[in-house]
């Protein structure tokens, strides 16, 4: 438990923990200020079927869906670099040989690391999600759009739900970016490349989509897509897995990533 | 294994290449318990590759390591509890303060008390300082925060590599008296260090290490009493001459030029016998301007590694003063 709450006091001072969570609110409550001042008094394209009205943002109990898409899209994509700027801050700043010499567990010491990263992504999203329903809400008042589906009491019961669907899926995402960093054992070359993977599985999408579905940013897009909800634009289009197989799937990318990280990390040679 | 009771630390066969470099070729440590230990040798002997080793940074490819009394194999990382260790240049979150480093840092390996933390941060004189984030620290101030950190649970084996980078010199002997200090309580203190001077005053027992092979171990008294040196300077110009009257003395093995700018040259010699080459050189119409009698760690190690580069490490080549030419160090057997 000394690990787990020293790994817990790091991130909590460190600036891109901060940084992070702070541009996710930001472009948030950004975006969504500027639907609701923009869409002041006009009606529901198609009474809202397409999905794609922006008016959506601003209207509840359809906001949650659309604030925790923006969450688990944009915040997979920090997830990532944030997982690979801690993984790959332990090789860079050579604060893993410390531990090392110490007499630490590597697998230990790194697997913790990330179990306090995955804590921290469960608070970013939560801080995120609430600064983006009460922008919501600003933004309902700013477009004249009423805020009684507030209290949607079907909508409030699913929603703890849906929050650990998405917060593990942004989990997995994280998990990638630690493990290529840790691969890398550089904080630069590891959000280097892992931000190619993940606009790589994009693009690639377009022209294999049957392979893309099966690969990370894939299934974590795809495992939270629900009846009320679209997939991400990563989530495989047409080709996406049902949410049950994709989030079977995550687990898998989630727990293979981990004991990567860690197998490399027990059998990697320290220097520098 | 065999021969190593009472020691501290105690290498046999040690064995680590990368790729098709050898960086140690069977190195055989035996560290007293209790002691100052200098471990020399020059860039690229395998220093920093043992002390990795020793830490269980890296993994040798043979041979065997006994920590305390007791092997320390792969897997064995909880021998390293009773170890402090400082490897290469200290580094820290540079975000947080020197007293949360040690704070996250005491969380992994061996508990530590948040007593011994503030009794650390005032021992390297860093109490004034604990709360500044270490990006702010200058060097020095790292490294006597590295010199801390290795010192957090109390260790009874203490692997410090180059633990004077960086400390001024008030630094530096305070560096010293601390080491001692604890070597008196009977715990054992390894230094690297290319600081020959600074090894000789501080260490009791030296181990010379080149191309990863121990060329010489033993107590520095004994090591250097079979080192006696007289170094004696003349007139730059007059150098030549020196030589030549101090050849029937000294064979060309025995003298070196240490500076020939500042006219200096030593003799090496089995006793005492700074007289006799005064002597030799007043007749030969040449008068000594400075005359000193004793023992030199350097010459030793100059003798034992060569005083030649690794291979593929190189090392510092200076620049001939009189005619602009590059020059291998003045180091040279006349």
């Amino acid at each position: 438990m000394r690990l787990f709450f020293s790994g817990l006091r790091k991130l909590a001072r460190r600036p891109a923990t901060w940084v992070t969570v702070g541009l996710l609110i930001g472009l948030l409550v950004l975006i969504i200020v500027a639907v609701g001042s923009g869409v002041n008094g006009r009606s529901l394209r198609n009474g809202g079927a397409s999905g794609a009205d922006p008016k959506l943002l601003v209207t509840f109990p359809g906001a949650y869906d659309r604030i925790l898409q923006f969450i688990t899209g944009l915040g997979g994509l920090f997830a990532l670099i944030y997982g690979a700027a801690i993984a790959g801050s332990e090789w860079s700043w050579g604060t893993l040989k410390w531990a090392v010499a110490r007499g630490e567990s590597r697998v230990r010491y790194m697997l913790i690391s990330y179990v306090t990263v995955a804590v921290m992504i469960a608070f970013g999203i939560l801080l995120t999600f609430a600064a983006g329903v009460l922008a919501a809400i600003v933004g309902a008042h700013l477009a004249n759009v009423s805020t009684s589906g507030l209290g949607d009491s079907a909508t409030l019961r699913d929603l703890p739900q849906r929050l650990l669907k998405g917060w593990f899926a942004v989990v997995e995402e994280g998990a990638l970016g630690f493990t290529i960093a840790t691969l890398a054992r550089s904080q630069l070359a590891g959000i280097g490349v892992g931000i190619a993977f993940y606009f790589g599985e994009g693009f690639a999408s377009i022209f294999l989509p049957d392979i893309v579905k099966y690969l990370p940013f894939s299934v974590a897009n795809a495992s939270l897509v629900t009846g009320s909800s679209t997939a991400g634009v990563f989530a495989g289009g047409t080709s996406a897995l049902p949410a049950d197989q994709a989030q079977v799937l995550v687990v898998v990318w989630l727990v293979g990533a981990l004991v990567l990280a860690a197998l490399f990390s027990d059998r990697a040679e320290i220097a520098g | 294994m065999s021969g190593t009771d009472g020691l501290a630390l105690a290498t046999r066969g040690l064995r680590k290449r990368y790729g098709s470099r050898r960086a140690l070729d069977g190195l055989d440590l035996s560290v007293p318990t209790g002691v100052v230990y200098g471990f020399l040798g020059p860039n690229g002997a395998g220093k920093t590759t043992t002390m990795r080793v020793l830490t269980g940074l890296i993994h040798a490819d043979g041979g065997t390591v006994e920590v305390l009394g007791r092997p320390f194999r792969r897997g064995d990382r909880h021998r390293l509890f009773e170890v402090g260790a400082l490897v290469e240049s200290p580094t820290f979150y540079p975000y947080l303060s020197g007293r949360a480093n040690l704070r996250e840092l005491a969380a992994s390996g061996a508990h530590v008390s948040s007593k011994r933390i503030d009794e650390l941060l005032e021992l390297v004189g860093l109490s004034d300082r604990a709360k500044d984030k270490v990006q702010d620290y200058s060097m020095g101030m790292k490294q006597r925060l590295g010199i801390g950190a290795a010192l957090l649970s109390d260790p009874k084996l203490l692997l410090l590599d180059e633990p004077a980078n960086g400390l001024d010199p008030a630094g530096i002997v305070a560096m010293r008296d601390t080491l001692r200090a604890l070597a008196a309580q009977g715990k054992t203190v390894v230094v690297s260090s290319h600081l020959l001077g600074e090894v000789q005053v501080m260490a009791d027992t030296v181990g010379i290490i080149a191309a990863g092979k121990l060329v010489r171990e033993g107590p520095l008294r004994e090591l250097l009493s079979m080192q006696r040196v007289v170094k004696v300077r003349v007139r730059p110009n007059l150098v030549d001459a020196a030589i030549k009257a101090l050849a029937s003395f000294a064979p060309a093995e025995r003298l070196t030029e240490t500076d020939r700018d500042e006219g200096w040259l030593a003799v090496r010699a089995e006793a005492d016998c700074a007289e006799e080459v005064n002597q030799l050189l007043a007749g030969a119409g040449i008068f000594a301007s400075g005359l000193e009698s004793g023992s030199d760690l350097e010459m030793l190690f100059l003798e034992l590694t060569g005083g030649q580069a690794v291979s593929g490490e190189g090392t510092f080549v200076g620049l001939d003063a009189a005619n602009g030419s590059a020059t291998v160090g003045k180091g040279t057997a006349a």
